[in-house]
C-alpha cells in the first residue's frame, strides 16, 4: 500500500516533510522508518492515521495519510 | 438590570456573545502559568476581554533576548520580575479586573493549592517538567487545561480534561505518555523561534479559553492542532482516549506531591553544581581545573577562554582524557552540559568536583551584555 507520510517539527528534520512509503500496517511502517532513519528510533512522536491518533497497530490502506507528531515544549 | 460598561461595547453587540457572554467572562477565574512568549499575548488579551480574575505565575526575570517576542515588557524592564511587571501592565490595561500575581516556580508542592482556585488553566510554560506537572495537577483536580507549545515555525494547541459528547476526556499523557529525553528536544533558547509565533499560538490559547468559558464555537477538545506560520496550514487530529495512560498520572494528591518532575524530565542536577555565569568566569581560572565544551565542534559561538572540546556524543569514549579534579562543563543552553555531568558523575562518583554553566553560553553572553550596557 502506498501511504503518504507527513512529518512535523524535529521529526521532519530527520525524514523530510512529506514522502511515500509502501507498507500494510502501522507496525510495518515503524520498522521501515527506523531502518531508513536510525535517528528516529529514540525519538518520541504520536502517530495519526487520517487525522485520528492511533496507539495500537492498525491496517493501512492505499492513499492513507499518516502524520508523525513530536512533542513541542517551547513557550 | 444590565450594567453596561462601554469598555466591552464590541462584545455586547457581537451576535451569539452579547451581555451574557461578557458576564461569563467577568465571572471566570483563569490561571496563566508562564508569562513569557505564550503568556504575554494570553494575559494581554484575557485582561482586555474582561476575564474577572486572572492569576499569573512566573518566577523569571525579564532579559534582553525575551523582548523579541515577550511584548508585555520593554527595554527598561530588563532585570525586573516578569510577574511584577506583567501585573502592573495588566492592571493599567484593565483596572476593572482582579490580577493575582504569583512570583514563584509552580512545583509539585504548591501546584494543587494554586490551581484549585481557578476554573481554567492555561499552560504557557517552556519546558517538559512544567508541562507534565501542570497536566497531572489538572487531571487530579479535573480542571480544564488549555495547552500551547511552539517549535521554530510551528505551534501546537489542545484543550484537555473536558468531556466530549461521548464523555471521553483526554490529557497530555494521551498524546505523549512520558516525557522525552531532554537531549531529544531543543527549547526556544537552542532551536530559536520566530518572535511572532508564540504571539499567534498564545492568541489561539486565549481564544480557546474564551470559547470554553462562553460556550461559543467548537473548541479543540480531545484534539491537537498543529499550526505552521510558514504555510498557514493547520493540521487537527483526534487524540486517542486510551485509559492505559492513566497509570502515568500520580494516583492521588499525596503521590503527586512526592513526584519530582525535574528528575522525571532529566532536569535534576543532583550532585552537579550549577554555576551562574559570573561564578563560572571566576571558577574556570582555578588550578587543577578543566573546562569542557560538550557542544559539537561546529557549533557557534566560539569562546575566548581555554577549554577542551569533547562533544557530549563522544564523551563516554573520551572520559580517560579528563585528569583534573575540578570539571566544569558548558554547552549552548545548559542542558547538554547537565547531561554530560550526569555521565561523569556515574563514572567518577564523588571523587571529582563536577559543575556546569547554568543556562549555557546563551546565559553567559546575556550576563556579559547586561554588564557592559
Amino acid at each position: 500500500m502506498a501511504v503518504k507520510i507527513i512529518a512535523f517539527g524535529q521529526i521532519a528534520e530527520i525524514t523530510g516533510k512529506e514522502f511515500v512509503v509502501g507498507v500494510n500496517d502501522v507496525t510495518a511502517l515503524k520498522s521501515v522508518l527506523n531502518e531508513k532513519f536510525p535517528a528516529l528510533a529514540e525519538k518520541k512522536y504520536a502517530i495519526a492515521v487520517n487525522k485520528k491518533m492511533v496507539t495500537d497497530n492498525i491496517a493501512l490502506n492505499e492513499n492513507d495519510t499518516v502524520a508523525l507528531m513530536p512533542p513541542y515544549s517551547g513557550g | 438590570m444590565e450594567n453596561h460598561n462601554s469598555r466591552y461595547a464590541r462584545h455586547y453587540s457581537l451576535k451569539h456573545f452579547g451581555y451574557k457572554g461578557q458576564q461569563k467572562l467577568a465571572n471566570a477565574k483563569v490561571l496563566v502559568i508562564g508569562a513569557g512568549g505564550l503568556g504575554c499575548p494570553v494575559l494581554q488579551y484575557l485582561a482586555a476581554a474582561g476575564i474577572g480574575t486572572i492569576g499569573l505565575a512566573d518566577d523569571d526575570i525579564v532579559s534582553l533576548s525575551n523582548l523579541q517576542r515577550q511584548v508585555l515588557y520593554n527595554t527598561k524592564d530588563i532585570g525586573k520580575a516578569k510577574a511584577t511587571v506583567a501585573t502592573l501592565k495588566l492592571q493599567q490595561l484593565n483596572p476593572d479586573i482582579t490580577v493575582n500575581s504569583f512570583k514563584m516556580i509552580v512545583n509539585s508542592a504548591n501546584a494543587l493549592a494554586l490551581i484549585a482556585d481557578y476554573d481554567v488553566v492555561i499552560d504557557c510554560t517552556d519546558n517538559f517538567a512544567a508541562r507534565y506537572l501542570i497536566n497531572d495537577a489538572c487531571v487530579l483536580l479535573n480542571k480544564p487545561l488549555v495547552f500551547g507549545a511552539v517549535f521554530q515555525y510551528e505551534g501546537q494547541v489542545a484543550v484537555f480534561n473536558i468531556a466530549d459528547e461521548n464523555s471521553r476526556k483526554t490529557n497530555y499523557r494521551n498524546l505523549f505518555a512520558t516525557p522525552p529525553d531532554p537531549l531529544e528536544v531543543a527549547d526556544c533558547n537552542e532551536a530559536g523561534v520566530l518572535g511572532v509565533l508564540p504571539g499567534i499560538i498564545g492568541l489561539m490559547q486565549a481564544t480557546e479559553a474564551i470559547k470554553l468559558i462562553t460556550g461559543i464555537g467548537a473548541g479543540l477538545v480531545n484534539k491537537l492542532m498543529t499550526f505552521s506560520i510558514l504555510s498557514y496550514d493547520s493540521y487537527i487530529i483526534d487524540i486517542a482516549a486510551d485509559d492505559s495512560v492513566h497509570g502515568y498520572v500520580p494516583k492521588d494528591e499525596d503521590a503527586f506531591k512526592n513526584t519530582d518532575y525535574n528528575w522525571l524530565c532529566g532536569m535534576s542536577s543532583g550532585g552537579i553544581e550549577d554555576l551562574q555565569p559570573l561564578i563560572f568566569l571566576e571558577k574556570i581560572n582555578l588550578p587543577d581545573t578543566v573546562v569542557i565544551d560538550v557542544r559539537e565542534a561546529h557549533e557557534l559561538p566560539k569562546v575566548d577562554f581555554k577549554n577542551l572540546n569533547i562533544p557530549l556524543s563522544a564523551l563516554s569514549e573520551n572520559i580517560s582524557e579528563i585528569g583534573a579534579h575540578n570539571i566544569i562543563l558548558f554547552c549552548q543552553s545548559g542542558k547538554r552540559s547537565l547531561k554530560a555531568g550526569q555521565l561523569l558523575l556515574e563514572k567518577f562518583g564523588q571523587t571529582k568536583n563536577i559543575s556546569h554553566l547554568k543556562g549555557g553560553i546563551i546565559a553567559l553572553h546575556e550576563t556579559i551584555n547586561e554588564q557592559t550596557r
